[in-house]
Formats: structure tokens, sequence, C-alpha cells
């Protein structure tokens, strides 16, 4: 059973996550990597709705987090897909060298 | 244990009332359905898809402007959570037009690239779909539904060119980046959520009108959301993957998205910010005001120095996102009673954005050549004499982006930036009218390129021909630029009434 005092440390752990994430997206250059590190942006975006809902006493947070995953899940199909079509063309995968555009 | 602690949420069923008013988004949901089970029969009848896709948005068209009159003062569907209102009627509209334009010029471009695949109609239809979401969303969820909906499909139509390596790479830096916006959208929400105990936006606005101060961890919401939504509309500092992302997806896509994921993002800034956040007007005014003048100054200097009209066509549309932005900046001030707002001006300038942007795309669509668009300010020179019809066009669209009368372009402007002075934010305004000045530049030099004599004179360009689809589509938007110029009135009204019935309806008592 979830009590408030556990409420901050999930918040916490959001932020956490949140960050995380976001350093990743910035730092690492494999676009698999960063497709991971949106995913765990996602994911903490969820850790909070849950934690709040379940602070406020409201389900919404909760369904919330459920419509996310459905999209989290759709958008990992998109992504996958469109990474093996550029690897299905014989580019390396390092979003440096994605430099085609933009003359 | 849970049941009693948590009340549940009573089961009731929606009535049938709510699923009718819900009309236009179900027949184009229904289409995009109906299209990719239509795909399997056609074979490679592929036209019959265009021809099905445009009845869908026809019929969506016409169900919005039986919305229009029918919603009268507006209400909420399904428990306050999705909008039926004249302000979401008035975006279907643009949205469905805009989308039947670009059908419109599609197929032949699409076959002379060799990439006609059934799919991409289906697509279309789901990314207008998100966008109609988007622009009646209520609540948080249905945002963040209709937001993923429109980025999942543009993802899948920025690469549609399968074999190209510039759309794939288009693509991946769309997804990357969209995913990474989408991440920060999501936070804001769950923050606003956490204090504010609500994702409805009805309740958000509320809450946020009984408290007196300014909670920083909600400021952090807001400011989160506001950088989710500035992505999709592509404003500065998160501008960055407009120009690739604009050139290197199949330029069909590119109108597409150019226009209408613009005018969707700004549906839903001004529902968000504009009336819901409204009672945090002081704390957002600033960061937007900010966003909109760092738009126009750098969408029109970097401008400048492009040498391809897809990538100045899509610096140029940051440089109007900017202009837009003014109008959301004026909130709901206003300090005489005249009756240009700040939204009114926002949805004149995106219906005239619409035609005008769509126009100018469709004109580098419709020229296309065999397997590679032929976009550079050299392949430009001298169109106007081999094919004055669509240079003239073009002219045309040109002049209204930079903001001449009388056409769209220019009431556009005129409202947004009256709006900004009646509000006393005429600094803003002179932002706008500099970066106007030096817009007018780079619009002229494609326009008098068009109209000087061919370097070679033997040359021949492999110029597209004109198709009827394609000469249809030009000629509405070139109507639209115009007409609508000279009977300013028309829209004008539609969008002030628009605004008169906007949900949620808190800010009067601003």
């Amino acid at each position: 059973m979830l009590t408030t005092d556990v409420f901050p440390y999930l918040l916490g752990l959001s932020a956490f996550m949140f960050s995380l994430g976001a350093a990743g997206v910035l730092i690492r250059r494999n676009p698999l990597v960063v497709f991971m590190c949106i995913e765990l942006m996602l994911n903490a975006g969820n850790v909070a709705l849950v934690a709040y809902g379940r602070f406020l006493n409201s389900q919404e947070g909760q369904i919330f987090a459920f419509m996310v995953i459905v999209v989290a899940a759709a958008e990992v199909v998109v992504g996958l897909a469109i990474m093996t079509t550029i690897f299905r063309l014989g580019r390396k995968l390092d979003v440096d060298d994605l430099s085609e555009l933009n003359e | 244990m849970l049941a009693q602690s948590a009340p549940l949420v009573p089961l009731v069923t929606p009535s049938a009332n709510d699923l009718l008013d819900l009309l236009p988004e179900l027949i184009v949901g229904f289409g995009f359905i109906a299209l990719m089970l239509l795909d399997l029969v056609v074979g490679r009848q592929r036209w019959w898809l265009a021809v099905a896709a445009i009845v869908f948005l026809a019929a969506g068209f016409g169900a919005s402007v039986w919305g229009w009159f029918d919603s009268g003062n507006g209400h909420t569907l399904y428990f306050g959570s999705f909008a039926y209102d004249k302000f979401s009627m008035f975006i279907n509209c643009v949205l469905l037009f805009s989308s039947a334009l670009v059908i419109l010029i599609s197929p032949h471009y699409l076959n002379r690239r060799g990439i006609h695949h059934g799919e991409y109609y289906a697509l279309i239809l789901a990314a207008t779909l998100g966008m109609m979401l988007l622009a009646g969303a209520m609540s948080l969820m249905v945002i963040f539904l209709g937001i993923e909906g429109l980025s999942l499909s543009l993802y899948i139509l920025s690469g549609f060119s399968r074999t190209e390596e510039r759309s794939q790479e288009a693509a991946l830096k769309y997804l990357l980046l969209g995913g990474f916006a989408s991440g920060f959208l999501l936070y804001g929400m769950a923050l606003v959520y956490g204090e504010t105990g609500h994702t409805q936006l009805q309740q958000i606005g509320a809450a946020l009108h009984s408290t007196t101060q300014a909670d920083p961890m909600l400021l952090a919401g807001v400011v989160l959301i506001f950088v989710g939504f500035a992505f999709k509309a592509s404003l500065v500092p998160f501008h960055t993957w407009t120009p690739d992302v604009y050139q290197g997806a199949p330029t069909s896509v590119t109108t597409f998205m150019s226009v209408t994921t613009k005018v969707a993002a700004f549906a839903v800034i001004v529902r968000v910010f504009t009336y819901t956040f409204v009672s945090l007007y002081s704390h957002w005014e600033v960061i937007v005001a900010v966003v909109a003048i760092a738009s126009i100054v750098v969408g029109n200097v970097a401008a400048l120095t492009q040498t391809h009209v897809k990538r100045m066509l899509a610096y140029s549309s940051i440089a109007q996102a900017g202009y837009i932005l003014i109008g959301v900046a004026v909130g709901t001030l206003s300090n005489t009673s005249s009756s240009i707002t700040g939204t009114t001006g926002v949805l004149y300038y995106l219906a005239a954005y619409a035609v005008t942007q769509i126009g100018a795309f469709a004109v580098i669509t419709i020229m296309a050549g065999r397997g590679e668009d032929l976009d550079s300010y050299d392949g430009l020179r001298g169109l106007a004499y081999r094919r004055p019809f669509v240079a003239a066009a073009m002219g045309l669209f040109l002049l209204s982006l930079g903001g001449f009368p009388p056409t769209v372009g220019f009431f556009g402007k005129f409202f947004v930036f009256a709006a900004a002075v009646n509000a006393n934010l005429t600094l803003l305004a002179l932002w706008g009218i500099a970066g106007s000045a030096i817009s007018v530049f780079y619009y002229l030099r494609v326009a008098l390129l068009m109209y000087q004599r061919p370097k070679d004179e033997q040359q021949e360009y492999p110029w597209s021909r004109t198709t009827i689809a394609g000469g249809t589509a030009l000629l509405a938007a070139a109507a639209g630029t115009l007409v609508f110029g000279i009977l300013v009135a028309v829209v004008f009204n539609g969008a002030q009434a628009a605004q008169n019935a906007i949900l949620p309806a808190i800010a009067s008592t601003r």
C-alpha cells in the first residue's frame, strides 16, 4: 500500500528518469540509444502521472499512463521501421552522419 | 481497499448526441480505415484512392460546416473532454480544405517520383484526423493522443520515399526530435495534472482561477507543455528540424505538413494558453513574446541566404509562425472596445497562411521533375516564359506571404499586428513589421527570377506538365488568396464568431 511518505521519492525518481533521458538524447550518437532515451522520458512522465494519480486519489493519471503506453508502443513500431529502412540503404546508424540534407 | 479510498468514475455511457456531434471526426476516421481496405481492391488504379479521399474530406468539410451552425455557443462532449464549438469547426474547415488540395496535387507527383503507394492517402487522412482531434481537444489526454496521431502519420509520410536517403534522413530526424518534444510535453502535462488535480481543460482553468499564487512546479509544467507545442509549430529555438525535414520529405508531404501541422498546433496553443492558462498570463506572456520575436528574426534572416525554394519556404514558415504567435502573446488583452483581438487575428492568419503556403508549395510539387525536385533558384529562372500561369500564381503566393495588399497575407498580418497595438504591445508589432520588411527581399527575389530570361534559351527544363487536378488545386489556392483578400469580412466575421464561442469560456471573467 502506497503511503504519502513515498510520494516525494516517486516524484524524485520520475524527475531523475526524465533528466537521464533528456541528457541521453543530447549526448548519445546512436539513433537506437537516442530512441531508448526518448522512451525513458515518456516513462518518466508515466511514473509522475501514476504517482500523482495515487496521491490525488484520482484515476485520471492512471488512465493517462495507459494511453501513453499505447502511444509509446506505436512510436517504437514506426521508429524501428524507419531505422531498418535506413540500415537497408547501407548507411551506418549515427546521428552525426545524417547530413545529406543541409547543403 | 482501493475502491473504498478512490471514488470510481460512474460508469455512464455517452449519449448518441455526443456521437453525432463528433461527425466530422468520425467521417475522416472512417475514411482512413476505408481507404486502407480500398487499397486492396483498386489494384494499380490508385487514383481512385485519391477520389475516395477527396470524397471523405469533402463529407467531413460538409459536416464541419453543419457543425458550425449547429454548435451555437458550443458545448463539450464526453464529459468535458472534447469541444463542440465554432472554434474547432473553423479549424476543421481550414484543415480539411488544405488536405483536399494536397490530395489533388499528389497522384501526379507520386507517379513521377515512383512512390505512388496506396497507404499515402490513408496516412494523410490519419494525420488529418489527429489534427482535428487536436483542434477540438478539451482534455490533456486527447491533446496528447491528437499530437501523437498526427506525428506518427507524418513520420511515415516524411520517409515515404523508401529508396531515397534524403527522405529517410528527414524521417529519422523528425522522429527523434519529435519524440524528444513529446517527452517534454508529457512531463509538462503530468506536472500540470499533479498541481491542479485535473486533466480536463475546463477544470484546470477553474482550479487555476481559484489559486492566487503560482507554484513553481505548475509553472515548470506550463513551460514544458509550451516546449512540446512550439516544436510542432516549429518555433525558435525548437525549429532545427524544420528545414531538413521540409527539404528531405516528398514535396507533396511537405506541402501537407507545413500547413496543417501549424494550423492544428496553433489551435491547441490558443485553447490551452490563451483560454485555459489565462490566469497565469503574466507568467507565460514574456516567454511567448520572446519566442515570437526570436522566430521572426531567425526565420527571416536564415531565409535570406537560401538557394532552394523548399528550404527558403521552410525558414519563411518559421517566421510566419512567429507572426502568428504574436496573436497568442496578445492573449485576451485589449484596451479598447475594438473587435480585433489576438485570437481573431490568429484564426484569420491561419486561414490566410493555409491557402497561401499550400499554393506556394503546390507550385514546386506540380513542377517536380522525374525522380527529383526542381526547387533550386536557378531551376526557376525563366519559368514565366514557359509556364506563364503557374509563374503568375507563384508570384501571387509570394506576394501574399510577403504581406502585400490586397492578398490575404496582408490582412493576416494587419489583424495580428493591430491586435498587438490594441493591447499596448506596440513593440511586438514593430518587430513583426520589421521582419515582414526583411522578408520582402527573399520573396521578391524568387518572383523576379521567374520573370528573368532563361540563361540558355535552348535549354529545356524537365518541368512537369500541369495536370487538371494540379491546375484545379492551384486555381483554388490562388482564388482563396485573392478573394478572401478582397472579401476580408467573410473570413474575419467567421474568425470573430469562432473566437466568441471558444471553450473553455472562462476568459470573460478577466
